[in-house]
């Protein structure tokens, strides 16, 4: 399988060094011979349609930005929209920046990708977040596959676990923590009893809280996690703009304290139902099983036949949100390769 | 509220008419967010389309005789729709370049002598761009903030069926909120063609069947207006024609349900296409008259209107439709027997308006265009007749008409279609045929076409339509 990797940051990184090592494994379990056959950054991109070899995806990764530096393959200059458009391959790998303003560039990626009839793995909410039910309809339309695993729980499989496991029965609602870097901070002030100022700025040294922390804090993460479970899981047709959102800038410890005398504490919980998606911080009992600490991702899917289902893991990491991609990629071959053997079938999807 | 506004070739069929839409225009825009989407004027897109084949035959000399006619028909428009001349001379200037890029257009066509669906697609789309400039020319003179887009730009995104395209619609939802939404908060109109848009690459489609009605309802629903105004030239829809019945009144309020079965009738409405997206989402439709801004119009939405006692709300009359009934004791009992005879009529390109069948299947009646009638008895003739096929014989009435009458309160009341058939019956009327779907919303029937008024005039007098 053919893969352009478009984004060249901690995650694109990690989904080299991943498939540098299943490249050289050649998981013949899975049938699964992923090449690299173009990866783009900023400033260019270093393309060879063989596939660049793990060896040479390690000098890169080395040489560090920018990719196109390479001398025997680099390409200097060459946008990313180009390299979708003129190099062959069956997926394209979009890890580049979040953005919640105009999701751009990634939304150009993905429907130039798909418009040439590639197949997307994304870790990228922002498209997802602003897009969602006009970029599910385009790859509809032009019969490619659209995988996002990575963008929710990251290497907790929260989407799949819902679409798969739970396949027939009725999901009602979904609660969770999506976002570890606010549960961090909520878990610091509520067990360590620091301020949510203090407990920002240890987040932020501790590499968990970016400099400019007001999407996660500010609940535009969760809330971008919300709107992606609400589409793929609850078919519901809706965009950021429709999410009730409350970060925790006005959570104290005050409000902490009295949540504890009642044996509960607060979360930052998104959530879906018959009502308006929401995230906001919500008073939870300490003993419900979502209830996870420090930066742990946790949902509970309130099911009509299985009953509550609750998933706790890791919710970021580059490392956890390259294997999400690298299980994105293999479900897009077993697909392919389902459709090639039934060619006269008609079920895509 | 929020309001598309639609305005079709007649409304904007001269430079008065399209003055006048553009004070009606701006006139809703002081209290309302509106955005009007404008048709081509009257008879440009059939010139467009004539002129497209003459290009295909490679005649050269009608194009430049083409494009100045066309192009002295917008300037007298221009003209007559906007009193400032800087104005005036913006909107000629696009009009200009757009006649231009036309004649390009056709030129090619001619060299080439090859007409595909996707260049008739683009010949076609020139009658929307050069009538909405006039109108957001006509509209700027009203001293209102306005600006133009293709349906293209404005972002409806459609698959490539050229001719008969269907957008993608929440990748239009997604485009068209990202450029429309920006310029109602400031309270800036946006004229969009009407019946054009795009493909994902960028390349000209038309909606098709529906036309402009279809786009105004794609943006409606788009932009979760509250209403879709289509402004036309009659005051509403009627109970029946008012050339038959002088006692025809308009009616106020229908169901989509309803408004679909008018559509197929012929009734002065909406393609039942352009109905869809606006059913789907539950958006209401307005048909209003320009000529008559203070009549309210008929009303389409999810209801019908709850306080009519008559079951019945309108009756109809197709004419120049014949009756084909095809016979063969072989049918009875053989699963796929109506599928041949269907199948041999569809592969011909004859559609079937409406089909009756009696439980010995020794016999199918079905209405057709009359028009089709010849080359649909030859072809089941041929396929089905010869060789010990499955007809034994086929044979045609082509001086009839169908009689549809149509009302949601006829799902379910008793003794409609008794009520129907006695008044018939005591004008000493003979029926030929009957159908009615399980919908219950429409009975139609088939009658001698010298009947046909007098039988239009029974019912609607029968069940009382021209009493409010």
């Amino acid at each position: 399988m053919r893969i352009i990797l478009i984004g060249y940051g901690v995650v694109g990184k990690g989904v080299t060094t991943i498939l540098a090592q299943k490249y050289a494994e050649k998981v013949k379990d899975y049938g699964f011979n992923p090449k690299i056959v173009a990866i783009s950054d900023i400033d260019g991109a270093v393309i060879n349609p063989r596939g660049l070899s793990p060896e040479k995806l390690e000098a890169i990764k080395q040489r560090g930005y920018p990719v196109s530096a390479d001398p025997e393959f680099g390409n200097p200059g060459m946008n990313a929209l180009e390299v979708i458009e003129s190099v062959e391959a069956e997926v394209v790998v979009e890890v580049t920046p979040v953005n919640i303003q105009t999701a751009e560039p990634a939304l150009s990626h993905i429907t130039k990708a798909f418009k040439t009839g590639k197949h997307v793995v994304t870790t990228n909410k922002g498209p997802l977040a602003l897009a969602m039910p006009a970029l599910t309809e385009l790859a509809e339309y032009n019969n490619v596959y659209l995988r996002f695993s990575g963008t929710v729980g990251g290497g907790t499989p929260m989407l799949e676990f819902a679409k798969r496991c739970l396949a027939g029965d009725k999901i009602k609602a979904i609660r969770g923590i999506f976002n570890g870097t606010t549960n961090y901070i909520l878990t610091e002030m509520s067990q360590n009893q620091v301020g949510f100022q203090e407990a920002l700025t240890n987040a932020q040294k501790l590499g968990y809280a970016e400099r400019e922390p007001s999407m996660d804090i500010d609940g535009f993460d969760t809330a971008c996690k919300v709107v992606i479970l609400s589409n793929w899981i609850m078919g519901k047709k809706i965009t950021l703009k429709d999410v009730d959102r409350t970060g925790i800038r006005d959570v104290t410890l005050q409000t902490l304290d009295q949540a504890a005398e009642r044996g509960n504490t607060i979360k930052l919980i998104g959530s879906i139902d018959n009502n308006k998606p929401t995230v906001k911080p919500t008073e939870i009992s300490k003993t419900h099983p979502l209830c996870v600490s420090g930066v742990l991702n946790a949902v509970t899917f309130s099911t009509e036949y299985a009953g509550e289902q609750t998933l706790v893991g890791r919710g970021a990491g580059s490392i956890e949100t390259a294997g999400a991609v690298l299980r994105d990629l293999l479900d897009i071959k077993h697909k392919l390769a389902n459709r090639m053997l039934n060619s006269n079938s008609e079920s895509y999807k | 509220m929020k309001l598309v506004m639609k305005f079709g070739g007649t409304s904007v069929g001269s430079g008065a008419n399209i003055r006048h839409v553009a004070g009606l225009v701006t006139e809703y825009a002081k209290n309302n967010k509106t955005i009007a989407v404008v048709s081509a004027l009257s008879g440009v897109t059939n010139s467009l389309i004539e002129a497209s084949y003459h290009a295909q035959r490679s005649n050269e000399k009608h194009i430049q005789a083409f494009t100045k006619t066309l192009l002295a028909k917008h300037t007298d428009a221009i003209k007559g729709a906007i009193t400032s001349e800087a104005i005036q001379k913006e909107v000629t200037e696009i009009t200009e370049k757009s006649v231009a890029e036309l004649e390009k257009i056709l030129t090619g066509i001619c060299y080439i002598g090859e007409l595909t669906a996707k260049s008739k697609d683009y010949v076609m789309s020139f009658g929307e761009r050069l009538s909405a400039p006039i109108v957001w020319g006509a509209i700027k003179d009203h001293n209102a903030q306005t600006q133009w887009f293709t349906g293209k730009d404005a972002g409806i995104v459609t698959d490539s069926n050229f001719g008969d395209a269907d957008p993608l619609m929440n990748y239009t939802t997604h485009l068209v909120q990202e450029r429309l939404e920006p310029l109602l908060e400031k309270n800036i109109i946006p004229v969009v063609t009407g019946f054009i848009a795009a493909n994902q690459d960028g390349i000209v489609t038309t909606v098709g069947r529906g036309g402009s009605d279809y786009t105004a309802t794609i943006l409606g629903v788009a932009l979760q207006t509250d209403e879709v105004w289509i402004w036309t030239d009659v005051d509403g829809i009627m109970t029946t024609d008012p050339k038959i019945v002088p006692s025809a009144r308009m009616l106020p309020q229908l169901s989509y349900q309803e408004a679909t079965e008018m559509a197929i009738f012929g009734a002065k409405a909406m393609h039942p296409r352009a109905l869809g997206p606006v059913s789907r989402a539950d958006i209401p439709i307005r048909i209003r008259n320009t000529n008559n801004p203070k009549n309210p119009g008929t009303l389409i939405t999810k209801e019908s209107q709850a306080d009519v006692k008559e079951a019945a709300k309108a009756v109809a009359m197709i004419k120049d439709v014949a009756m084909l009934n095809v016979y063969g004791a072989t049918m009875v009992g053989a699963p796929d027997s109506y599928a041949k005879v269907f199948d041999v009529l569809g592969k011909n390109g004859i559609n079937v308006m409406m089909i009756s069948v009696a439980a010995s299947e020794a016999n199918i009646s079905m209405v057709i265009k009359r028009e089709l009638l010849g080359r649909a008895i030859s072809n089941l003739e041929i396929a089905l007749q010869e060789h010990g096929g499955i007809i034994s014989e086929v044979t045609a009435e082509d001086d009839v008409a169908v009689i549809a009458t149509i009302g949601a309160n006829m799902k379910g009341a008793l003794g409609v279609a008794s009520k129907i058939f006695s008044a018939v019956a005591k004008k000493g009327i003979n029926i030929r045929m009957i159908a009615q779907g399980s919908s219950e919303l429409n009975i139609s029937f088939v009658v001698k076409e010298k009947d046909g008024i007098a039988v239009v005039q029974t019912i609607h007098e029968e069940f009382n339509l021209g009493k409010p």
